[in-house]
């Protein structure tokens, strides 16, 4: 009985045996069927080995103090600069170290070091600096006797308005408000196989300096130079797998904040009872963020099906010491309900996407996304001591707001020809919030998009399409619980409804070494149920770009363009229907251009950029007391000009010669005339419009070391 | 017997059948396979091709002979495992004929996109950080050559001071914004928009932000403003481009609308806050405290949370 049966079995082994051994023969890569590339030899490849590395030596001249051009890139005082820079590599079977220096005597430096053996480990470190130069033309009374705390010149005389502030003048002192961040890198990776892959990264960034805050008391304030020292760590874990189709990926993250300066003391300016002088306000407490995820895709042989998911979970934490409710002992306060928050978020975060073809020339993309944040935190009874001067005699609830945001998207595309692709989409977007005026809210997103390769030389990408932003109810009780106008609909939980469209063109005429590229965007916003508040904006913008290589040796580029945002908002200074109109029109025109020369003399290129931009804020007031008026415009104008001239000597010399232009002008009502003591009420820094003219003459030379050889492969 | 004779020679007959049948398809598809490899691999393309800028491609990690992964490592099919099997392309081709082309990169080439990409993701797929697929780059059909210069050793798009004008090229409005008064230093070379997104895919929303939301993405260098604070400012938690532009803006601190208006759009309580402020209120009239300097943030300068237990109204 069983003899009759080996045939068969025999048979289906076989054909199942030859069939797999079939399929496997069909899948492996052709080549192998070709060619041996194992026999290639690629005795012409010039594979590099050894070190080479090229240095720089500068000077610059900066002809003018100015904080705002000498932002982010150290440039913010007059005077001669010497600046370094350089990069080299050593490679050497697949041994690689490689280093990076940019601006190392300026407050910009940066210094890389990175290296490894590709394919196996990797490391870097890292060291750069941030300059953040907000103003130099500000003064101050106050003096910084400790980080958290400013104390006002002796024998300050103290008023009611800033008018009566009779030593002022002679008390002021310069007080440049500006900092900088410093950013420490490491990290590396490790592959343990061809499928694991491990890194870590760490960050350590450092902030110091002076910011401005402001110091309330009840009707009058005090605008402060604060002195900030903080920290942040940020690390980040995680190991890859990948095999075949699927990639996976585990990773913590961690964040934390610390404050070396937890909170700011000053004495008051102004008038105040004998012994309650004392001001004091938080800084930005401590905190520490945690995140575990797991992400990854899988890829399906069936109509090109891919999936990728993400999952996050993670948890944030804050528990500095409460400061009491006043400095002030003679001021009777209730007793903390806590000494610290034990504030707690949790948040998760949740994604898929689908894609697909299932059929010829189709495509199908669906996307799921949840995102949420839990807060915690204890709700709490507090009884505030307003600005250190007297106790509220109320008790309030703090609000640990939370949120829920799911994110629905489906859309789909179709090569209708082969040079016309169409798609469309949509979207939707539900928000639940808690402690807030909206509970409830949901958008509809439908849009199409027409991608057309119209000739050899045109191709147009243009979308359109339109939302709705709808909300289950506005609860006026929330609203009234905060003291709002009933009729008052914030713009971002207010119905909307919004059109938009966006054209992308590109132009490259035949034959013709000329490529043209134009964009244009608008986007309507209609909040058509708000009384009061946001209700209505509109954004357009073009903008067109030409390029022409005019020869091998020599190309032009010159480009323009225009935002305008304009807005509309209502109010009501009865605390009734809307009896005041503002209309905001920010317009912003750039207009630039520039050139390379190659080779313009022997060995000698110039490159020439360009760049003119005109911001202009326009706002008018219409109120049913005065109609209609205008602020004066708020406008600024940037000229720019950066020309290089690089000169090469030899193979191992090069000389760069830099001219910087720049040319800032600005009016801002909100600073523009306004002196520490302008504000009867307010005793400012007296910062002033920025208006400079810096120019910068810059030489280096760049010297190369070594050369990395040709190796034997 | 009869019947076992016949079930033999019909299984034989299968078993034939099966075996052949395949073979002579394989056979087939080996006769269709398109364009063979090179008989020297690199040896033949550099014959043609050995100019520097085709040749920095070894002073790059894709030329590194000793890892496996890398296109020269041993066995691999160095120039073809991108541009594809060159032998016809290589071949004679006669006087006036176009020579049969290869796999072609970046933005002027014929060959599709998901050809390009296709090959990049043979085996950047992993490092893609999982999430090309359904990206809004995949959904936009953007090359993985639109922005990467493969061939040379100081990629653009690789370096903080050059990557900018590699995205503003497509991303104009966004390159408009990032030269208003006030913005994050792109201009300067000293911020990267992968700073805050992701060009490969994130698997969040087609912003591609480098954490899992906005605000997570604006917490790797602001993490002062992450909190929870005991008062918080709700839409801060939220979302803080309902407040900021974070490309560019006309306004100080990059807020999409001048103070006090800006925070008037949202808060009408009776009394200060919901007071028109009028030009008579500028420095050259009666310098009012709601409109000059810092406006609102003159007395509630802790909009973004306040850790203070009387700070309820972010001023302390």
């Amino acid at each position: 009985m069983q003899l009759p049966l080996r045939p068969i079995i025999d048979s289906k082994i076989l054909s199942s045996l030859f069939v797999a051994a079939t399929l496997a023969l069909s899948y492996m890569p052709a080549a192998n069927a070709q060619v041996d590339p194992g026999e290639w030899k690629c005795e012409f490849c010039p594979f590099t080995s050894g070190y080479d590395a090229e240095v720089d030596v500068g000077a610059a001249y900066v002809s003018d103090d100015a904080a705002r051009f000498g932002n982010a890139n150290g440039y913010d005082e007059a005077g001669a600069y010497v600046d370094l820079g350089g990069e080299g590599h050593y490679a050497n079977d697949g041994y690689q170290l490689n280093w990076f220096a940019e601006d190392l005597g300026l407050a910009s430096r940066v210094f890389e070091i990175d290296g490894g053996h590709q394919g196996s480990y990797g490391f870097y470190l890292g060291y750069s600096e941030l300059p953040y130069r907000l103003f130099d033309t500000t003064s101050t009374v106050y003096t910084a006797s400790a980080p958290d705390s400013l104390t006002l010149p002796s024998g300050w005389v103290r008023a009611n308005q800033t008018s009566g502030f009779t030593n002022l003048a002679s008390s002021l002192v310069p007080q440049n408000i500006e900092s900088d961040r410093k950013n420490f890198t490491a990290g590396g990776h490790f592959l343990a196989s061809s499928n694991f892959r491990f890194y870590a990264d760490y960050r350590h960034l450092e902030r110091d300096g002076v910011d401005m805050v402001s110091g309330a008391n009840f009707t009058q304030a005090s605008i402060l130079p604060r002195v900030l020292d903080n920290e942040t760590d940020l690390i980040d874990l995680g190991v890859g797998y990948s095999n075949g189709p699927l990639n996976l990926s585990l990773a913590w993250l961690g964040s934390f904040f610390t404050n070396n300066v937890t909170s700011l003391t000053w004495e008051n300016a102004f008038t105040a009872p004998a012994g309650e002088e004392l001001r004091r306000m938080a800084q930005e407490p401590d905190n520490d963020f945690q995140q575990l995820s797991l992400s990854g895709s899988y890829r399906f042989n069936a109509y090109a099906t891919v999936i990728a998911f993400s999952a996050s979970m993670g948890q944030g934490g804050q528990n500095d010491s409460l400061l009491p409710y006043t400095i002030n002992p003679n001021i009777a306060a209730a007793a903390l309900p806590k000494t610290s928050l034990d504030g707690k978020v949790d948040t998760s975060n949740y994604a898929v996407t689908l894609t697909a073809n299932p059929l010829p020339k189709t495509r199908i993309k669906l996307a799921y996304r949840y995102d949420e944040r839990d807060n915690q935190t204890a709700q709490v009874p507090w009884s505030r001591v307003i600005v250190d001067s007297f106790a509220s005699g109320e008790t309030e609830l703090n609000t640990p707001y939370s949120f829920k945001r799911m994110q629905l998207n489906a859309s789909g595309s179709y090569d209708l020809f082969d040079d016309l692709r169409v798609s469309a989409g949509y979207d939707r977007t539900d928000l639940d919030r808690s402690f807030q005026e909206v509970a409830s809210q949901t958008e509809d997103s439908g849009w199409a998009r027409v991608k057309w390769q119209t000739t050899e030389w045109l191709s147009v990408n243009a979308k359109g399409g339109a939302s709705s932003r709808d909300i289950d109810r506005y609860d006026t009780t929330v609203a009234a619980g905060l003291g709002q106008n009933p009729l008052m609909r914030k713009y971002n939980l207010a119905y909307r409804y919004r059109e938009f469209g966006e054209l992308m063109a590109s132009i490259s005429p035949m034959n013709l070494p000329v490529s043209v590229s134009l964009s244009a965007l608008w986007a309507d916003d209609s909040y058509t149920r708000s009384t009061l508040g946001m209700t209505g904006s509109t954004t357009t913008h073009w903008n067109l770009e030409l390029n022409w290589a005019v020869s091998a040796r020599a190309s032009v580029y010159v480009f323009g363009g225009e935002e305008t945002i304009e807005a509309d908002q209502a109010g009501s200074e009865a605390f009734a229907g809307p009896d005041w109109f503002a209309n905001h029109e920010d317009d912003f025109l750039i207009l630039g251009g520039g050139l390379q020369l190659a080779k313009l003399w022997d060995n000698t290129d110039l490159r020439l950029d360009y760049t003119h931009t005109e911001g202009d804020t326009r706002i008018a007031m219409t109120t049913s007391a005065s109609g209609r008026s205008q602020f004066p415009s708020i406008d600024t104008t940037l000229e720019s000009l950066r020309v290089t001239v690089n000169h090469k000597r030899s193979e191992k010399l090069e000389l760069d010669l830099s001219l910087r232009y720049e040319s800032f002008d600005s009016n801002d009502w909100a600073i523009a005339g306004v002196e520490p003591d302008t504000i009867p009420t307010v005793l400012s820094l007296g910062a002033n419009p920025y208006d400079y003219d810096v120019w910068v003459l810059g030489l280096s030379i760049r010297y190369r070391i070594g050369a990395a050889k040709p190796a034997t492969p | 017997m009869p019947i076992n004779m016949k079930s033999r020679r019909f299984h034989k007959l299968v078993t034939l059948l099966l075996v052949c049948t395949p073979l002579t398809i394989t056979a087939l598809s080996a006769d269709d396979a398109s364009p063979e490899y090179s008989r020297k691999g690199a040896d033949t393309c550099i014959g043609c091709h050995d100019e520097q800028a085709t040749l920095d491609l070894f002073h790059t990690r894709h030329g590194v002979p000793s890892d496996p992964r890398s296109p020269f490592g041993r066995g691999q099919l160095q120039c073809e495992a991108c541009h594809g099997p060159g032998s016809d392309h290589a071949g004679r081709v006669r006087r006036g004929e176009e020579r049969p082309p290869v796999i072609r990169f970046g933005k002027d080439s014929e060959t599709d996109v998901l050809v390009q990409n296709g090959k990049c993701l043979g085996c950047h797929e992993e490092s893609a950080d999982f999430a090309w697929h359904g990206s809004g780059h995949d959904d936009n059909q953007v090359g993985c050559a639109d922005c990467h210069q493969v061939h040379n050793a100081h990629d653009p798009v690789r370096a903080t001071a050059s990557q900018p004008e590699v995205c503003f090229d497509c991303h104009q409005q966004q390159h408009a914004q990032s030269l208003k008064p006030y913005s994050h230093p792109f201009d300067e070379g000293k911020m990267d928009c992968s700073g805050c997104h992701n060009p490969h895919g994130t698997g969040t929303t087609n912003t591609l932000f480098v954490r899992q939301t906005l605000n997570d993405t604006c917490y790797e260098c602001h993490a002062e403003k992450r909190g929870p604070y005991l008062w918080e400012h709700a839409p801060v938690v939220e979302d803080c481009s309902s407040c900021h532009e974070p490309h560019g803006s006309n306004n100080p601190g990059m807020v999409s609308l001048r103070g006090p208006m800006l925070c008037q759009t949202c808060h009408s309580q009776a009394g200060h806050p919901s007071i028109p402020r009028e030009a008579d209120g500028l420095a050259d009239a009666a310098p009012s405290p709601y409109l000059l300097a810092r406006n609102c943030l003159n007395c509630h300068t802790q909009v973004h949370g306040s850790n203070h237990p009387s700070g309820s109204k972010l001023m302390r």
